[in-house]
């Protein structure tokens, strides 16, 4: 058989026609009309996206500013001006990503999983290149802390993002989460950047860049539980 | 409409509260949608209530469409949102509950058109039916396919590749000439 044939057949199945009851219809036309008030569109992609990026800055300088911004006066030249253009090219790009999350059928030129491992491999690229002190002194003891600090500002910066996009829609609340989850984890490693003094390569490529990957599977699981919740909330009220 | 009027400026009329927008507009995509959830195996009562369901969210997030953007892919990603939320409900309910859908099957009413495009698109996996149902039944573009599905244009076409190979192989071997000649054998 042709894919022609196989077109035909599936054209033949469209034109048949549709017994759609009427006053199924009617009944929809009743239930949206009495709510039908003129809705404030979404403002355009690039607004929200600065926004976010906005915040995200906005929660990593504000860590920084508490604890010192000991990791930024520490560097040099050439990795001040390496390290904090890339964290702020790849927020723009996971801020642009999260905002088409929360829009039903916007294109999505990166995957959830796509836009993890890209940040994840240009942040492990990017610290490989410009660190380049292979001690490891205190590796867990520093690590977890510099990690706990990174979630402690990931969380917030991905909570601030969800709530202001709350008037989008996602139609895959884990797929959404993640997303928000990495910028949050963005903003983490940022903070982390600006304050930790440690530049032994291997605390910066495990634990620093560590921040992303969590902070993404906690906003996948958040954002799992949220739908679960908003779906059970929503069947409360329906009885 | 009529239906000259592109669903694109009525969804911004039904945004602003026009009621004469929104009545066309739920006369001429209902009877897609209902036809994309009856492509699913549904049973026609399962069908209706998860079109109530649609336009109920529809209504609700009616202003996370954008001016501009092609309306149909954005109602299709809606349905398939409650379509995909019905499925893990009726699976978890079906893991408890058994007994009570056995007996139910003898009683599970499918339109005649459902039963057609059920058997024709059942050796599929279900993304393969949603692309073939939505590209081919619906007549959307891949385009259109790739932003109701929030997958790329590439995966649509692999999907469809796969799907109709396997529309090859299991119409073309099994049954020749049942749906060349246009209908039920």
């Amino acid at each position: 058989m042709k894919n022609e044939e196989i077109d035909d057949v599936l054209k033949k199945v469209a034109r048949t026609p549709q017994d759609l009851d009427l006053r199924l219809l009617e009944r929809i036309d009743e239930s949206i009309k009495p709510s039908l008030r003129p809705v404030r569109p979404l403002p355009p992609v690039w607004r929200m996206a600065v926004g976010l990026v906005l915040v995200c800055s906005a929660v990593s300088l504000a860590g920084a500013a508490r604890s010192g911004f000991f990791g930024a006066a520490k560097m040099n030249l050439l990795e001040r001006s390496l390290v904090f253009p890339a964290l702020g090219l790849l927020a723009s790009v996971a801020a642009v990503s999260f905002v088409h999350q929360m829009l039903p059928a916007s294109r999505l030129r990166l995957s959830p999983g796509v836009l993890l491992a890209l940040s994840s491999v240009a942040l492990l690229a990017a610290f490989a290149g410009l660190f380049r002190d292979y001690h490891t002194d205190h590796f867990f003891s520093a690590g977890i802390a510099c990690l706990l600090i990174g979630l402690l500002h990931a969380i917030p910066a991905g909570l601030l993002s969800w709530l202001m996009l709350r008037r989008g829609f996602a139609v895959n609340p884990a797929s959404a989460g993640l997303v928000a989850g990495t910028l949050g984890g963005l903003a983490g490693v940022g903070m982390l950047e600006l304050h930790c003094p440690n530049f032994q390569a291997a605390h910066i490529l495990v634990w620093h860049i560590a921040v992303v990957p969590v902070s993404a599977a906690l906003g996948a699981m958040l954002g799992w539980e949220l739908h679960l919740r908003t779906r059970f909330r929503a069947r409360s009220d329906e009885r | 409409m009529h239906f000259g009027e592109n669903l694109e400026t009525l969804m911004v009329r039904y945004q602003q509260g026009d009621f004469a927008a929104a009545s066309v507009l739920v006369r001429h995509i209902s009877p897609r949608l209902h036809r994309f959830f009856l492509a699913k195996s549904m049973s026609r009562a399962d069908a209706d209530d998860l079109l109530q369901e649609t336009w109920l969210r529809i209504h609700k997030v009616r202003h996370t469409y954008r001016n501009g953007e092609p309306a149909l892919p954005w109602f299709y990603a809606i349905a398939r949102h409650i379509r995909v939320d019905h499925y893990r409900k009726s699976v978890r309910a079906a893991a408890g509950e058994r007994e009570l859908e056995e007996m139910s099957k003898g009683v599970t009413t499918t339109s005649p058109q459902a039963g057609e495009l059920e058997a024709l698109l059942a050796p599929l996996s279900e993304s393969q039916r949603e692309v073939i149902a939505m590209l081919k039944v619906e007549g959307m573009s891949l385009e259109e396919v790739a932003r109701a599905m929030s997958s790329s244009v590439g995966s649509v076409k692999q999907k469809v590749h796969r799907a109709y190979k396997k529309l090859r192989e299991t119409i073309g071997a099994t049954t020749p000439g049942k749906w060349r000649s246009g209908g039920q054998a």
